[in-house]
This record gives structure tokens, sequence and C-alpha cells, in this order.
């Protein structure tokens, strides 16, 4: 993917770029508001990371620019620690995911991989299949080898975003805020014990688990290569 | 300055004082003055002169006081103890000052008549009145010099109590900008205005005591609390480092590091969302927010989890509770209420949430039977980082109430910590709208 970086921080910067680079990524830096907006609309990217707090133009006033002139470029929007509003603001301005720094290199990563391959197609498909389970999100049913599973509505939302980001990495964070809608990060393995109650339900007697816990960072769902 | 004034205000007092009296005793003078023509006349049958003469002498013989003239009209004095006057009528008055044409004349008030071929002049001696006048314009004088002097002197004694009272005023404040912030402003007896000023300032400063005092124990406190994990992260990593450790090994200490420092770092960000929450003016974002959704999603998000701890989480919501206020907020305190119920109870305890309508509020109840806050602990968990110490050993940073709190704060709701016997039961009363 190419990637433009609005960041004022060098560390912050490097720290990111290096990152996404060594993931694959095409990576370009701007240091300051001015330079990262004519950027942003001097060339095409497939993904802005725009910072809150930059010197010359604020994260906030370069999406709004982006998002009056037209762009559609996905935009991560990075926001500094306990702010409550930058989010909403963040968002409201036209920004399509946020983060919170500091945050984990693979928080960032499964943010990038969500957005860059946010595909207008799966958003309108009602049968979703991987390996043997699939989803009708209009009956709203669920079959893997052929029987059917009883879900809650919570779980199969939770299991629907998983199988909307199929192999990709689905952080407990972004969990929380597309299937509870929640924007806090609670104390506990509030997550953790909904994933396993699915995985009973979903792999539970399988031979091929589909439902996989990355350590320190998160789930995917794929078939197991 | 002062002295001015009080001399002026003397000035105007003394001057009205002595036109008044002199003016009252003129009066006086004039009306003996007007009787004694009257009694004059009225002895003289047919008012002719000769009779007003006899009359006239008869009177001038036994000095009463009064003064009588009675000359005919070609300035011949008739009768009387006065030389001749030039025969003006009415009232008419020759000071000491006056250099009377007439010798002899001076010092005297009296009333002039014109009658047929004579004129008559009845007057009474002002000697009295001269020197009352200038017995009060002496006394003006002096009284006037006086009061100035004691307006000057009494003027610098008052601006002198003022000047040391505000020098004790700057003094202080000095004193409290320099350390001392347990110091106060004197205030006198006099409960003027200045005492007025010193008892709001005093009031502001206890006010900024104790909110330096809270300041001071939450610094404390992140110290303290952070100082343990730090120093066991730096214990940590100052192995992984040293020559010759397996890199195997290292990479765990520094994933585990990692994992600290996020622990830490939770620490900071709930401290400035605390923080955050208690600055500015929230309420304006507040929206009608549907209670009862939002505290049926918490439930169902933290079930699994309490079936997992062998502890049963029910719920009793009545439908369609609206409050005021912002979502993401109340989802977090609510959040916060069910995780320490969660945390602090044992296994096989039952953890109720409990809302209803409530007059024109809506009461939302966090109820468990496990050992409950005592009494006398129960303002003090709101307190950032305050832990009971039976539950130091329990995952959690001592700050999830005290945010609960702040939240609770913003939206003018109340939030009541109770025994229920056994276990706790928090409460909180959230404006209802409908």
């Amino acid at each position: 993917m190419r990637i433009l970086l609005i960041e004022d921080d060098a560390e912050t910067a490097y720290y990111i770029s290096r990152g996404l680079s060594e993931d694959g990524h095409d990576i370009s830096t701007a240091r300051d508001g001015r330079e990262g907006l004519r950027l942003a609309g001097s060339e095409k990217w497939d993904l802005l990371i725009v910072d809150r707090m930059l010197p010359e133009m604020d994260g906030l006033s370069i999406v709004q620019e982006l998002r009056i002139a037209g762009s559609i470029t996905p935009i991560l929007f990075l926001t500094t620690l306990g702010g409550v509003d930058d989010r909403v603001h963040g968002l409201n301005a036209g920004a399509d995911d946020y983060l919170v720094k500091p945050f984990s290199f693979a928080e960032l990563l499964a943010r990038v991989a969500a957005l860059g391959r946010r595909s207008p197609r799966l958003a309108v498909e009602t049968n979703l299949k991987i390996a043997d389970l699939e989803v009708d999100l209009l009956a709203r049913t669920v079959v893997r080898g052929g029987a059917p599973i009883e879900l809650l509505p919570r779980e199969f939302r939770l299991l629907e975003y998983l199988m909307r980001h199929a192999e990709q990495t689905v952080t407990r964070a972004m969990l929380l805020e597309n299937v509870w809608d929640v924007h806090f990060e609670p104390n506990t393995t509030v997550v953790e014990t909904h994933i396993s109650r699915l995985r009973s339900k979903i792999d539970r007697g399988k031979s091929i688990p589909l439902i996989h816990t990355l350590r320190g960072t998160g789930y995917t769902l794929r078939v197991p290569i | 300055m002062y002295a001015t004034m009080t001399g002026i205000t003397f000035l105007i007092l003394l001057s009205v004082i002595f036109v008044s009296t002199t003016r009252f005793m003129r009066h006086q003078i004039d009306d003996s003055v007007n009787s004694e023509v009257e009694e004059i006349f009225e002895d003289s049958p047919g008012r002719n002169p000769d009779a007003i003469g006899q009359v006239v002498q008869g009177l001038a013989e036994h000095p009463s006081g009064f003064y009588y003239l009675l000359q005919d009209s070609k300035g011949q004095v008739l009768a009387g103890n006065l030389p001749a006057i030039d025969p003006e009528p009415g009232v008419r008055e020759w000071r000491k000052t006056t250099k009377a044409k007439n010798v002899g004349l001076s010092a005297i008030r009296g009333r002039g008549v014109v009658l047929p071929g004579a004129y008559l002049f009845v007057g009474w001696s002002t000697h009295q009145l001269l020197e009352m006048e200038e017995m009060v314009v002496g006394s003006f004088a002096w009284g006037l010099a006086a009061s100035i002097v004691l307006a000057l002197v009494g003027g610098l004694i008052m601006s002198g109590r003022l000047m040391h009272r505000i020098e004790t005023i700057s003094v202080t404040s000095r004193s409290i900008i320099g350390e001392d912030l347990q110091q106060r402003l004197p205030v006198t007896r006099a409960g003027d205005e200045l005492d007025h000023l010193a008892v709001s300032i005093n009031a502001m400063l206890d006010r900024i005591a104790a909110l330096m005092n809270d300041l001071r124990q939450v610094t404390t406190d992140i110290a303290h609390d952070l100082r343990t994990p730090l120093t066991r992260l730096r214990q940590r990593l100052e192995l992984a480092i040293r020559p010759g450790e397996d890199a195997a090994a290292a990479r765990l200490t520094l994933e585990n590091a990692v994992v600290e420092i996020d622990s830490i770092l939770a620490i900071f960000s709930a401290l400035l969302r605390i923080a955050q929450i208690e600055s500015g003016n929230r309420r304006l974002g507040f929206k009608s927010v549907p209670l009862s959704e939002l505290l049926g999603t918490i439930a169902e998000l933290y079930r699994p989890m309490a079936d997992e701890n062998g502890q049963i989480l029910i719920e009793s919501i009545e439908p369609s509770l609206q409050v005021n206020g912002e979502r993401e907020l109340l989802m977090q305190l609510f959040a916060n209420l069910i995780e320490n119920a969660l945390r602090h109870t044992p296994r096989g305890s039952t953890i109720s949430v409990v809302a209803r309508r409530l007059g024109s509020s809506a009461q939302i109840s966090v109820i468990d039977n496990g050992h409950g806050i005592p009494e006398n602990f129960r303002d003090k968990v709101l307190q950032r980082f305050f832990r009971l110490e039976s539950s130091r050993t329990t995952v959690g940073n001592g700050l999830g109430l005290s945010m609960a709190n702040a939240i609770v704060k913003v939206h003018d709701a109340t939030l009541e910590l109770a025994d229920a016997a056994p276990g706790l039961r928090a409460t909180v009363l959230l404006e209802a709208s409908y």
C-alpha cells in the first residue's frame, strides 16, 4: 500500500514508517500539516495516517480540508493519550478510524490492513463463506459443514465482523469498537471470554479450527496454513 | 485632602450657625424696638410731636438700654439721648466701623419713623450682637484651624492605619506566595470593606489549599503506584541485556516488559481521562441516551466473563429508559461499576444490575452479595488510587470508582455506595429525558 504519514515527531515517524515498510508498505512522511496536506492532495495514496497535533496546520483541519476537496482516501487519525473528545472530532471531520497514542504496532498494522483492504463489494455481500463455514447475513443463519449453528445476536455480530475481516488481524479494541460500540479499554478479559464462547460453538469438534488467537495482538479467522 | 474636606465642611457648618444666630438676634432687637415704638405712640395721645417728645424725654431719663431720638423737620433734637441723624425711615444700623456723619452713633440698631413735622428713632445697642459676632468669628477661626489640624492628624493616623493594614495584607500575601499556604490575612474587628475582602480572600485560600492538598495526594499516589511496576520493569530489562543472556529468554523478557508498560500507560490514560472528564463543560455535548439498551449491552458484554468466574450476572432493566448524557461516558460508568463488582466478589456471588424509573430520574443499581465496603471507607474508595487492604492483591489500579465518580459528577448525578447486607449496592441516580 502507498501510505502517507503526516507526523511531526521524528521518533514516532521513524517507528511507524520502519514498521510499515517492513510489513511491505510504501511509506512517505510529511513533517508538518501544510506539507502533509499538499502531498496528500497532489499524489495518489491508499491510506493517510494523520496525527492530531501538527505544526502549521492541525490534523483535524487536514482531514476536513481533504474531505471538502472530495478525497475518499481512507484516513487513520492518531490521537493523544486519554483524549475523550478527539475520537469523536476526528471521525466527525471525516476520518475512517482512529488510534490512541501510544499504540502497539500490532494494533496499527491491523488497523492499516483493515482500512486498506476495505472493499465496497464486501459491504453489500450478504453471504460470507470461509472453508465450510457459511454465514447468511439476511437470514441471519450460520452453517458449518452443513449443520446449523445457533448464535446469540451479539455472537452473530462478532462472527460477522471476523468473517468480513477474514485472514486479517482483528484486535480486541477493534472488536470492542465495532461489535459493542465500546470506545474504552475494559481492564478485564471481556473479549477473550466472548471469543472462547464463539469458538466453542464454531470450532468445537471440528478438525479444522477457524478462529485463532494471535498472542498479545488479537484474533484472526482463517483456514490454517 | 482629608483636612481640606474637613475644613470646608466646618466652614459651611459654622457659616450656617453664624448667619442664623445673628439673624435671630437682629430679629429680636427689631421686635423689641418695634414694641417700644408702639408703646411710645400709645403713651402719646394724638401722636403729636410734643406728646411724643414728653414720653421720649421721660424714657430717655431712665436708662433701659434703649436709645431714643426725636428731632424736628429741621434736624433739631427735641428729645432723647442721641445726636441728630438723617431722618431715614425704617430699620437702620450703625456698626462700629460705620463712619456716621453724626457723631456718637455706633453699634446701634433701631427703627426710624417719619412723623408729621418730626422724626422718631428708637434703637438698641448692638454691642452684644457685635461681641457675639466677633466671638463667633473668632471661634470660627480657631475652630477651623483646630479642625484642620485635627483632620490632618486624624487623616494621617487613619491613612497610616489603612496603609498598615494593606501592608500587612501584602506581606501576608507575599509569604503565602513564598511558601506558607497555611497563613491567612488578618481580619480586624472593624468589619469594614477591607475585612470583607480579607474574609473572601481567606476563603479562596482555603479552597486553594484544599486543592493543593488533593494534588499533592494524587501526585504522591501516582509516584507510589508507578514506582513498583517501574522498578520491576527495570530489573527485568537489566536481566535481559546481561551479556550472554539467551536470545529467546531476552525476547520473552522484552515482551513481558511491553505488557508491563501497557499497564502503566493504562494508569496514565485513566488519570488523564478522569482529568478530562472533570474539566470543561461537557454538558454541551449531552444527548438523550437510550439507557436500557446501553445497560443491556454492557450486561451482555460482561456476562460470559462472570460465567467464567463462576459468578452470576443478572439484570432487571425497565425498558425504554432515556437519560441525558454522553453515551460513551455512561457506558464506561456502568462498565466500571460492574467490573468492580465482578472483581471484588468471590466465586458463586450474584451481581444484579437493576434499573428503574424513579420520578423524573432513572435509578440504576449494581448490587453484589460479596464482602461489601466498610462504611468508613465508602467515601475513600471514590478517591484516586485508594484500594481496600483486602483488595490489594486483585487486579486493577484503584481508578475505576474514581472515574465512575467523575462521570457521575459531570452528569449532575449521584453515586451512592451502600450496604446490600451482605455486599455492596452502588446506586446511580440520573436525570431522565423523555
